[in-house]
């Protein structure tokens, strides 16, 4: 089990259109302790996902930093933020984004294919992801035998099946009813609560953000202010 | 680290129609390839079997076959003077020296049931022919006999056209009125002659009012160099011409290297059709996969492993293609015959070859059309490989 803190400082991003400049970040500046379970909240166009982004690697900010862990991603080339990625950070998107012509085991192996690691591990730790997330019984499924709440599970277990420090999700039960939205919330505490993990999540809706033990508010590139939730532990709420 | 090939291969019948007609596309490349190929194969293996450097075939001054070239009896004496050059025969002394005859009679072919006709080579010739002509040897029955009306037939020939087995009787002669039995077959090592039909010199000159011979084949002395006998019938005391046996029938199979030339225009062509219906079908597909591609470069993947793994993708493609274009040219010479026959450029004659799919052939057809495969696939790879993550994470 392994989690990192998150260190942000003076952030900025441009994005360019037409010889226009448009600022969506301006300067922010934010902490994440290692294990904190962060939501992420704010108007469009606040620069949620531009923050997740930049957290994750994806994309090269305008100025300022971003530590993850040990790692100043602002002094990494593209290889070596890929690399960072597939080691240290776990994804998981609102559309799911499963390959559909591979099975949820195949599906959750996928970056383990990235490691040097025996057929019979990797086959152990797919098991084991699929497992925490309740679908050990659906390993050889195609995504359209899922549903939509299953899909998001399988997408969880790939996020969590190299042991990332950091998860990020964005909108992660956006596309989903209310009942099913609770079960991955839910997972995602477990996560958080049982293995520790660093979890920073974009959302919309203050139920989903109320699972967090902090939401952070961003309006125009910045941060507006910060919540501490009263939430009680899964494992106390039981 | 690649992907699995699992998920290229199922990654094909994604798309089923657009990679059927793909497949089918290049099938149909690669049936006409591999066909062009065993063609290749077939006339050079036979071509390659008629090399002899130290046969020489003298012909009448400015003549290019031996169908239009005459020697009579008198100017062929002034060849005694090459009898230095001219190797002996080791039992009865005497130079290697083989007046022949050559004419052409229209025989159906057997392919289409006799329903087409095809000119056949008779030749006539001493028994010191069979000194000459080394390569040849009876593989069935006999040699026929001087003063007999008996013949010998080729090996391919005998084959491809009806009326020429063993036992047959063959309508010869200036009106096609004696019948010559056929006593024997013979094999020429797959070399030209093996398209003939060979018979006594003195009979079938008379059979054909002839009175000069076609040519005078010699064989050398190993001592001697082709190009300066050649030179020296040339020269001002024989005024003949000569050719080594690998010259003349190079020169006969022009008529078909310059038929191969177009179908091998043809095949490249094709081959640039396939290229661009592969990438049509990879670019349909990275555009169809660009979130996929997105995620895959999310998690870690490498924009050369995604570039990779859509080569592999347009290998697979090609290879299925290239299986089947293969057996379907294989079924196809199975039904219409493997048996293929060449128009000589300038014997009005025919000669018969055997076209095989042989290993060899399939595997340079597979190799060919997994180059066309990986060339059609690399613009798509590039673009897959250089996708903007964010923006591809965004798209709805």
């Amino acid at each position: 089990m392994s989690s990192a803190d998150i260190e942000i400082k003076k952030l900025k991003k441009v994005y360019y259109k037409d010889k226009m400049e448009i600022p969506v970040l301006a300067g922010l500046d934010l902490s994440i302790s290692a294990g904190e379970f962060v939501a992420l909240m704010g108007p469009s166009g606040s620069g949620k996902s531009t923050l997740l982004h930049l957290i994750g690697g994806l994309d090269t900010a305008t100025a300022g930093s971003v530590r993850v862990g040990e790692s100043l991603l602002e002094t990494m080339s593209e290889a070596q933020l890929t690399s960072w990625r597939s080691r240290h950070v776990g994804f998981i998107f609102q559309m799911y984004h499963l390959v559909p012509v591979l099975t949820a085991a195949q599906n959750v192996e996928l970056p383990l294919l990235l490691f040097k690691m025996k057929s019979s591990e990797r086959k152990e730790r797919v098991k084991t992801a699929l497992t925490i997330v309740g679908l050990g019984d659906r390993m050889d499924h195609r995504p359209n035998q899922l549903s939509g709440g299953q899909e998001q599970r399988v997408a969880i277990a790939r996020a969590i099946v190299t042991d990332p420090d950091v998860i990020l999700a964005d909108e992660p039960t956006g596309d989903l009813d209310a009942k099913t939205s609770e079960e991955i919330l839910n997972l995602l505490n477990l996560l958080n609560e049982e293995f520790g993990k660093t979890i920073l999540m974009v959302t919309h809706d203050p139920k989903a953000a109320a699972h967090a033990k902090k939401t952070v508010h961003l309006e125009k590139g910045q941060l507006e202010r910060e919540e501490f939730s009263n939430r009680q532990p899964m494992a106390a709420a039981r | 680290m690649a992907l699995p090939l699992s998920y290229n291969w199922r990654n094909l019948f994604v798309r089923r129609t657009t990679t059927a007609l793909t497949i089918l596309v290049i099938a149909a490349v690669v049936g006409v390839l591999s066909w062009m190929l065993g063609f290749w194969t077939a006339l050079s293996g036979s071509l390659s079997f008629a090399q002899d450097q130290h046969k020489l075939i003298v012909l009448r001054q400015a003549s290019t076959s031996e169908t239009n070239s005459a020697i009579p009896p008198e100017e062929s004496n002034k060849l005694s003077q090459l009898d230095r050059e001219v190797a002996l025969d080791p039992t009865s002394g005497q130079p290697l020296k083989s007046p022949e005859m050559i004419v052409q009679v229209s025989l159906p072919r057997m392919s289409d049931g006799g329903r087409t006709r095809a000119n056949v080579a008779v030749r006539g010739l001493t028994d010191d022919g069979f000194k000459v002509h080394r390569n040849v040897r009876i593989i069935e029955g006999r040699a026929f006999q001087q003063g007999q009306l008996e013949v010998i037939v080729g090996e391919s020939i005998s084959r491809q056209f009806i009326g020429l087995k063993m036992g047959d009787t063959l309508d010869l002669g200036y009106s096609g009125n004696r019948g010559y039995k056929i006593v024997g077959v013979f094999s020429a090592g797959g070399a030209p002659m093996e398209s003939e039909v060979w018979g006594p010199l003195t009979t079938l000159m008379n059979a054909y009012q002839r009175n000069a011979y076609s040519s005078v084949v010699l064989r050398l002395d190993d001592k001697f160099n082709a190009a300066d006998v050649i030179r020296k019938v040339e020269g001002p005391t024989i005024q003949l011409t000569a050719q080594t046996e690998a010259q003349y029938w190079d020169a006969q199979a022009k008529n078909v290297r310059t038929y191969l030339f177009i179908v091998s225009g043809l095949v490249g062509v094709m081959c640039v059709a396939a290229a661009f219906s592969i990438a049509n079908t990879m670019y349909s597909s990275v555009a169809a996969r660009s979130r996929e591609f997105a995620m895959l470069r999310t998690i870690g993947f490498s924009g050369r492993a995604i570039m990779v793994s859509i080569m592999i993708e347009a290998v697979f493609l090609s290879v299925i293609g290239g299986l089947l274009g293969c057996a379907g040219a294989y079924i196809y010479l199975q039904i219409m015959g493997r048996t293929k026959d060449m128009f000589g450029a300038s014997t009005f004659t025919t000669m018969a070859f055997e076209i095989s799919m042989t290993p060899m052939i399939v595997v340079y057809s597979l190799g060919a059309v997994t180059l066309v495969g990986l060339l059609g696939a690399l613009t798509p790879g590039i673009r897959a490989a250089k996708i903007r993550v964010v923006e591809a994470l965004r798209e709805a």
